[in-house]
Order: structure tokens, then C-alpha cells, then sequence
């Protein structure tokens, strides 16, 4: 659990747009985020909710026709929002802050062999070359649980399984103990006994090697097993943010609600899944007011007018819905909510 | 049980790919029945065949050995015209990746009619544009999307295409391969309660893919485990779930991922090795432990689970 | 104004109409291509070059003094320089030259444009069944082997000897019948990749025809490729021309092309450049033309440039 310190990484009302088709779309509209040392950040969202572009913007790794617009990044005392030059992005990609994308099979250089490939890593960002760095990548090839790791960097990525190309490519992303790991859907597409041991070697990794994780991800269970925190993301907006526990157990936005009751863990079989009706909003048209509104089925009047400001539940959590606002009818969580953890303990 | 009717059986299956030295068994010595009427799920990890048995039901992979059986005829192997009509337009399939499940440059019109155009199963025009319209209205789309690209629509709702367009065959028996495993965790919920609610409405039978257990509990009515070619276990779901045997089946469920955290945390993970099988010289076998239970092991292993269950 | 809001925090009907509505981008794939195409200033800028190079050709032949049919051989006039009675000169046995550059040029691009589109036709329909039906992959391979693999000027003599020199029509389907390897090739790896595509599966469960699947699924992913390759093949065909004819193999004299007129003024260039310039001016132009033109439809019909 983070303590109240102060925020490594300080996202503000930060906007991003990209130009498509000659049409302009608002990908992130307002987003701001505080990251703390040495915790483990989970952003949940669907697919479009813009969780991936906000966390590549730390990196300055937005595709060409995208832009940020608005808002400040503040990290290690730099606003890195205004960062336009490489040379600038070059002092914190890798060094300090890293990624680990979703898909092991095209993340790795298919020509090189994986014992090269660390050591580059290492090679460019810390200076270290030869011998020392062929030891530190092998070192490395044996913390994230690869067996015989002499011979195995000898070989190429086709001659490892999915599991184990992911776990490379969290050598390669951790070599040089950035201060901030970004995880984008580590374990999406590998199978369920194989994400469960890539979840296990990113914490032990992360205590080893003292580093903030950050797991984007839409797999609550990935959630509940990895999280201090958690920010919940719909439409380009983080729409709460709480403890793991606050979040699961207290949530307060209509989002969260419906992300909690949607899992098949809850369903009872024989009825229908409770379930998330409609699609995400089209962020190439502006969206008046509360954005998840269409397709709440307790939507209030209001949210179709304005969008609501964060409220406090607590000093750790907030949520941006207004059946928080004093004025709002009263609104009872979902009991599937309030019954989870009894369904679980089952 | 019952004498329930058999819709899909099979016998001593076999699948090979490649030639030679290049020779892979995908799948060896699969039985199993499904019965109408019921969702029977397998489930397993990638590579493990369970697609390739999907894909030989459906003819798209030829079988090397053993029989499929579709309602009592053999739809392996060399079949008739007829039969292969027949097959056609009973048994359809729901396929894993809804960006590549759809052809990008058809309408979506088109799509969802294909398997009509090619036999020719509608009386006009006209006929086939309330087809079309129906199928559509079935998956919760709107019918003004018949007009459009697929590349418009998100990934939920292409899925949602992909099942009009197996479900306007009208077919009695339909293999959905992995169909949730490239959706959101919160779109999955809209398609499975969309396939139970077209199973009901016209009483299909499922053969479901899956390598996500905690989704599969919740629709199915048997669950059959693969391992590299092999089914180790077979069991109704809520069974499989309270007494798993098989140490595969037991390392699966450990590892699905609880949304409690402090559950969660807590949880201790099973993991699977193959090599404390020795079937040098006891050969395994596949039996029923108990009614409708089976499990694949050998004599000593088989003695272990009577325990088990005993105790 | 706060009252306003307050009486706004009431519970609202829920539609599910609206909430699976999406917005429209009213994209068109050809529309795409043609503004891509479009934006290529250079291209655009060859494309008229060409047209008005065909369009002149007939304006040319019209106003000229001398037409081309009853020319007559004329050793006085021979090498003379372009002037106000014969535009362009005339040749070592002292014919116009204006009229025969142009007509020249029609009958290579007619050349270039049948067996362009011959090729194209018998190049996809091979490559189509090459790539897709898999038992047909062996034999073709070896056919391919063996037209490749022997140098076309083997094949050419034969066939100049069984026909008694290479009349148009027969060098037409000769140049045909070996352009399509390369167009076949192409097409073929790119129905290798898109065949097992889970679209095409889906295509297969329902029982479509091979045909269909060829024409409706496979067959708009070919087009970036098929463009580039045709629109190459045209000023390959035309030098690939001119080159059988500085070997003899090409048209008898009878029937004028560009090659054959490069080949004359081989021998006499030094002294008179004029007799290579012109043609040379024209073949060139041609193939800068569809070499720009090509390139810039092949990447316009490419949808991941459709941005």
C-alpha cells in the first residue's frame, strides 16, 4: 500500500488528439493522474478509452498524426508534456520510464538473437558495453525466470513460446531499472497459466529491482491480483480513482459498477449476465456531458447536460458522477457489488 | 441419464499436419459425445487442438483417423454432395478474432447473407433483405448497419455480425471458437448472453472453445479438458468445478485470475508438470470414475482419484 | 441557475437504441484512392503528359503532309534535316520522319497496352488458382520453371522460325505468354498470405465457391499489386520490344515501332542524332509516365495510406 508521499509522475488535465480522415478526434479529454513510488497503478478501461494513447504520451510515443493539446506531465521536476525533440525523449524512454506491450510475438527483433538484444538495451541506455553488459543480460535472463539462460541468449526469439517472449521482453524493458514500468496488457494474449506466472514475476521483480508498475489492463482479476491502485478510464476520461479495496468493494461511479457486475464469476446460471448494454461513444463527435450516460440505465437528466466534476468519497478516492452531488436522489450500490465477496469466498 | 439424442459424435479422432518427418499429431484419440440441446465446452490451452477438433466438425481440417458422426451419418472423411450440403447448413461456426472474421472490403450485407446467396436459400430480393434484417435485429444490431463496412463498428459488435451470419443458415448445432477471447472482459458478458438467449430462442447446441474457465462455468453444461491432443477430463460443469482430478484441470483452475483482491492476494498457484506421468509401462486408459466423470490416466493414477473422490 | 440544475437530478428513460448507435464516417474506399491519388502532384501532372502524347499522336498524324501508308523510298531526300517541309527530317532511305515517329509510338503502345492487359488477365486468373487450390501448387510451380528458366530468346527464335517472322498478332501472344510469370508470382504470395485468413474459413464453412471467394474476398487486397505490375509491364513491353528488334526478332519493317526505328537510327546517330532523339524522347516519356502513374495508384490503393 503507497503512503501519502509525493507523486513521481504528475498527470493534469492532459488532452490529446489525433487527426483521422481529415477529421479530428479527441482521444484523451482531460485526464489527470498521480503516480507514487515504488506502488503498482492498474488503469481499466474498455477498448477506445483512450488507456493505452495516455500512457504512451509518458513516453512521447504517440503515433505521427497524433499531438498532446492540453494540459501538464510533470516528472522528475520537467513538464514532459512540451517535450518535442527525440534528444529529449531519449533521456527518459528506457532509462527511466519503460514499456512492455501486449503481443511477445512482434515486440522482439525476430533477426537478433534475445542475448543481443537485452545487451543493446543496456548498451544504450546506461553506457555499458562488452563483456559486462553480455553478464548483466544474462543476470537479467535468470531474475525473470528463464532456465539455462547461457544457452537460451544464444537463441532466437522464434525459438521461444509465447510465455517465455513475454518474459524477455520484460528483461529487456527492466534491464536498466527504469523507475517507471508501464505494463500495456502484458497478459492479454496468453493463456490463463501463463499469465498468472508473468503476474507473479512483475512483483517480484518490481520489489527486487524497487520500481512503480503501472498495468493497463480490462481483466479485473489481473486487478484484484496485481493492484495498490486503481483508475478506472470510459471515453478518454479517468472517471474514478481509489485503493484496490475502495475500488472493489465501495465503487461509486456507474462505470465501475457496471465493470464489477459484468463478470461471469457473479452470473448465475440459467439468467443473463448482468452486462454493459451499447458501445463507447465515437470521440470524433464532442460528447455533452457525462460520456457513459447513453448507456446507464439509472442515468440522470443532468448527465446528459453536464459533465460532473470529481467528488471526494474518501482522502484516497474519488469519483467524477453526479450521484455523488448532495442534490442527487439516492442511489444504493448494486447488491452484486455488496455481495461479491461472499459469491467468492463460496 | 436419459437416452438424450446424440447430435455430434466422436470417434477415435485423429488429426495430423504435415507429412513425413514433419508430422504433428494434433489431436489423438478424442471421444466424446455432445447431446442436443446442451453447451459443451472444451477447454484447454493454445496449441492444445482444441480448435482443430472445432475446425474438423466443420470440415475446414481433414481428419486422419476415427469418425465425426452427425446425427448418426458420418460426416468425415469423403462424404456425398448432399451430406456435405447437409453439413453446411447444420453446423456452423463462430470464429475467435472479430477484426479478421470479416471480409473489410464486403458490405456488411453481404456478409451476414453469404451463406444464403450460395445456396440460393431465399425466395428474392426482397426475402433476403428481411433476412438479413432479422438477423441483425436478433444480435441486438441495428438494421441500417446492413449498409456499412466492417471497419466501422467495434469489436463487440463485429462478433455480434460473425454470429448473424452463422445464425441465418439456421443451423442446429454451432461451434463457436474462442469467441470472447478477443473482446473486452465487459463486452463478453453482451455475447454470451446473446448466445444463451439464441440457444433458447432456437434450441441449438454448442460446441464451446475456450481456455477461460471462469467464463465457461457460467454457460456450459459439460466441460471436457485438452491437453496437446488429449482430453484428460470430462464432467458436468459444476463437477469439474467442486471435484477436479486430473492435476491439469486442477492447475487450470488455480490459475484463473479472482476479481477479489483480498482473495486474490491470498491464492496459492498450481503449476502443471507433465513429466510426473509415467506411462512407460501402465498404460492409461479412459474411464468413467464416476457417472458422466471421465478422466484419462493409467491404473495407478486412476486408484489415486478413487481415493480422492471417496474421501 | 442552481435551481435550474437541481431540478435536473431525476432519473431518465433508458434507450438501448441509442446507446448501440455509432457514427457514420461515410468512408469509401475509392473515394480514398482517388484523393490520395490526387494529392501526388507528379503523377497527376504525367497522366495529362501521356493523354496529350496519345491524343497529339492522331492530331499528328491528321495535319502531317505525308501520310505514312504511301511513303515512298527516296534517296535524295535521304538524311535530311528537320525543317519546314519535313518536321522531323527524314530517314536513310528518305521517308517522313514526323509520320513514322507517330505512328511508331501508336503501334508500341497499342503493343505495350494488349500485352499489359493480356498478361494482366491470364497472370491473375493463374496466380489466383496457384496460390488458392493447393494440389495445383506442384504443376504450376513446374511450368513456371520451365518458361522461366530458358532464356526467352530461345523460345522467339522457334517461334519466328515455325511462323515465318513475328507478325503483330503473333508477338502479341507470344510477349503474353511469358509476361504473365512475373504478374502470377506476385499474385500468388499474396493469396498464400490472405487464403487462410479466419474470413475466408468463414467463407468455406458457408460453402462459397472458389470463384467467389477469389473474386469478392481475395481479389480488392490484389489491386495495389496488380496496378504497380501493369503499369510496369507497359514500358517493360515497349523496351523489352525494342530490344527483339535490335536482335531481328521484333516486327518485320513492314509493320513500324519505336524499337525498330531506335534500331535504324542506331547506325547513324553520330552524324544525324535527330533520327534517335525523337524516338528516344518518346519512349522515354512513356516510361517515366507509367512508372510515376504506377507507383503512385499502386500506394493510393493501398488502404493503410487512407488516413
Amino acid at each position: 500500500m503507497a503512503e501519502n508521499r509525493q507523486p513521481i509522475l504528475s498527470a493534469k488535465d492532459v488532452e490529446i488528439e489525433f487527426t483521422l480522415r481529415g477529421k479530428v478526434l479527441k482521444a484523451i479529454r482531460k485526464c489527470s493522474l498521480d503516480l507514487y513510488k515504488g506502488e503498482t497503478l492498474a488503469i481499466v478501461g474498455e477498448s477506445g478509452s483512450g488507456k493505452s494513447v495516455f500512457t504512451k504520451s509518458f513516453l512521447g510515443m504517440l503515433d505521427a498524426n497524433g499531438s498532446i493539446t492540453g494540459g501538464t506531465i510533470t516528472y522528475d521536476g520537467n513538464d514532459i508534456s512540451k517535450y518535442k525533440t527525440e534528444k529529449q525523449w531519449m533521456a527518459i524512454r528506457g532509462k527511466k520510464i519503460s514499456m512492455v506491450m501486449q503481443d511477445p510475438m512482434t515486440s522482439l527483433n525476430p533477426l537478433k538473437k534475445i542475448g543481443k538484444q537485452i545487451e543493446e538495451s543496456i548498451t544504450y541506455n546506461q553506457g555499458i558495453k562488452g563483456e559486462e553488459a553480455r553478464k548483466m543480460a544474462i543476470e537479467m535472463l535468470s531474475k525473470v525466470g528463464i532456465p539455462d539462460p547461457e544457452r537460451r541468449a544464444k537463441q532466437y526469439p522464434h525459438e521461444f513460446s509465447g510465455g517465455m517472449r513475454q518474459r524477455v521482453v520484460i528483461a529487456i524493458a527492466a534491464a536498466c531499472r527504469p523507475d517507471i514500468l508501464i505494463c500495456d496488457e502484458p497478459t492479454t494474449a496468453l493463456d490463463v497459466t501463463i499469465q498468472a506466472q508473468i503476474l507473479d514475476l512483475i512483483r517480484g521483480l518490481q520489489k527486487d529491482l524497487d520500481m512503480t508498475v503501472i498495468y493497463i489492463t480490462h481483466d479485473l482479476g489481473v486487478v484484484a491480483n496485481v493492484a495498490d491502485r486503481v483508475a478506472v478510464m470510459y471515453a478518454g476520461q479517468i472517471v474514478e480513482v481509489g485503493t484496490v479495496e475502495e475500488i472493489f468493494y465501495d465503487a461509486w461511479h456507474p462505470y465501475t459498477w457496471a465493470l464489477l457486475n459484468s463478470l461471469p464469476q457473479l452470473g448465475v446460471k440459467g439468467e443473463e449476465l448482468p452486462t454493459i448494454e451499447g458501445t463507447p461513444p465515437n470521440l470524433f463527435n464532442e460528447v455533452h456531458g457525462d460520456a457513459f450516460a447513453p448507456r446507464n440505465k439509472q442515468a440522470l437528466a443532468i448527465d446528459f447536460e453536464e459533465e460532473p466534476p470529481f467528488f471526494n468519497v474518501s482522502e484516497t478516492h474519488i469519483a467524477k458522477t453526479w450521484y455523488l452531488d448532495p442534490r442527487a436522489p439516492k442511489i444504493e450500490q448494486p447488491k452484486s457489488i455488496l455481495s461479491l465477496r461472499n459469491k467468492m469466498k463460496k | 441419464m436419459a437416452e438424450r439424442e446424440k447430435l455430434i459424435e466422436l470417434k477415435d479422432l485423429q488429426i495430423t499436419f504435415g507429412t513425413g518427418r514433419k508430422k504433428f499429431v494434433a489431436v489423438d484419440h478424442v471421444n466424446f459425445d455432445i447431446y442436443k440441446g446442451e453447451t459443451f465446452s472444451l477447454v484447454g490451452e493454445s496449441g492444445s487442438g482444441k480448435t482443430t477438433i472445432g475446425r474438423a466438425i466443420t470440415r475446414i481440417n481433414p481428419v486422419s483417423a476415427g469418425e465425426i458422426y452427425f446425427k448418426g451419418q458420418r460426416i468425415s472423411g469423403k462424404i456425398s454432395k448432399e451430406m456435405d450440403l447437409e453439413v453446411i447448413k447444420k453446423c456452423q461456426m463462430i470464429f475467435q478474432d472479430p477484426m479478421a472474421s470479416l471480409n473489410e472490403r464486403a458490405k456488411v450485407d453481404y456478409i451476414v447473407s453469404e451463406g444464403l446467396i450460395n445456396h440460393h436459400l431465399y425466395k428474392d430480393e426482397d426475402d433476403r433483405k428481411r433476412k438479413v434484417e432479422y438477423a441483425l435485429r436478433e444480435v441486438g444490431l441495428l438494421p441500417e448497419f446492413a449498409s456499412r463496412f466492417p471497419h466501422e463498428f467495434s469489436g463487440g459488435q463485429r462478433q455480434r455480425i460473425g454470429i448473424a451470419r452463422a445464425l441465418i443458415m439456421e443451423p442446429e448445432f454451432v461451434v463457436a471458437d474462442e469467441p470472447i477471447s478477443a473482446l473486452d472482459v465487459s463486452i463478453r458478458a453482451q455475447v454470451l448472453n446473446l448466445l444463451n438467449k439464441l440457444k433458447k430462442s432456437r434450441g441449438l447446441t454448442y460446441l464451446f472453445i475456450a481456455h477461460d474457465l471462469s467464463v465457461v462455468r457460467f454457460i456450459s453444461d459439460r466441460i471436457a479438458v485438452i491437453s496437446k491432443g488429449r482430453i484428460v477430463e470430462l464432467a458436468e460443469a459444476e463437477e469439474l468445478f467442486l471435484h477436479p482430478l486430473h492435476p491439469y484441470t486442477k492447475a487450470l483452475l488455480s490459475a484463473v485470475p479472482i476479481p477479489d483482491p483480498q482473495l486474490e492476494k491470498q491464492k496459492k498457484l498450481l503449476v502443471y508438470d507433465p513429466s510426473i506421468h509415467d506411462y512407460s509401462t501402465d498404460k492409461p486408459v479412459w474411464e468413467e470414475i464416476l457417472p458422466g466423470h471421465f478422466i484419462y490416466g493409467n491404473k495407478k493414477e486412476l486408484e489415486q482419484y478413487r481415493r480422492e473422490v471417496q474421501a | 441557475m442552481a435551481s435550474k440544475q437541481d431540478e435536473l437530478f431525476r432519473f431518465v428513460e433508458y434507450s438501448p437504441e441509442n446507446a448501440e448507435r455509432i457514427g457514420y464516417s461515410n468512408y469509401s474506399y475509392w473515394r480514398s484512392v482517388m484523393q490520395n491519388f490526387l494529392k501526388r502532384k507528379s503523377a497527376v501532372f504525367m497522366l495529362f503528359v501521356f493523354v496529350g502524347l496519345v491524343i497529339f499522336s492522331f492530331i499528328a498524324l491528321a495535319i502531317g503532309k505525308y501520310d505514312w501508308a504511301t511513303l515512298v523510298t527516296n534517296t535524295d531526300l535521304a538524311f535530311h534535316k528537320p525543317d519546314g517541309e519535313y518536321w522531323f527530317g527524314c530517314d536513310n532511305l528518305g521517308r517522313d520522319y514526323w509520320c513514322q515517329v507517330w505512328y511508331s509510338m501508336q503501334t508500341s503502345v497499342k503493343l505495350a497496352a494488349l500485352v499489359g492487359g493480356g498478361e494482366c488477365v491470364l497472370g491473375i486468373v493463374i496466380g489466383c488458382l496457384w496460390g488458392y487450390v493447393r494440389w495445383l501448387d506442384r504443376p504450376i510451380t513446374e511450368l513456371y520453371n520451365i518458361i522461366n528458366n530458358v532464356p526467352m530468346i530461345i523460345y522467339l527464335t522457334l517461334i519466328a522460325l515455325i511462323f515465318r517472322g513475328l507478325s503483330f498478332p503473333v508477338m502479341c501472344i507470344t510477349l503474353i505468354a511469358f509476361g504473365w510469370l512475373v504478374m502470377a508470382r506476385n499474385v500468388r504470395n499474396l493469396v498464400f498470405m490472405y487464403r487462410d485468413r479466419e474470413y475466408n474459413l468463414a467463407s468455406r464453412c458457408l460453402g462459397t465457391p472458389i470463384s467467389r471467394v477469389l473474386v469478392k474476398n481475395i481479389f480488392p487486397y490484389l489491386i495495389s499489386v496488380i496496378v504497380l505490375r501493369l503499369a510496369l509491364s507497359i514500358p517493360g513491353t515497349i523496351s523489352l520490344e525494342t530490344t527483339l528488334s535490335y536482335l531481328g526478332l521484333g516486327l518485320g519493317i513492314d509493320t513500324p515501332s519505336l524499337g525498330i526505328l531506335l534500331r535504324n537510327a542506331r547506325n547513324y546517330f553520330v552524324d544525324y542524332p535527330y533520327l534517335l532523339v525523337f524516338p528516344a524522347v518518346v519512349v522515354a516519356l512513356i516510361t517515366i509516365t507509367f512508372y510515376l502513374l504506377g507507383n503512385a495508384f499502386s500506394d493510393a490503393s493501398d488502404p493503410r495510406n487512407h488516413v
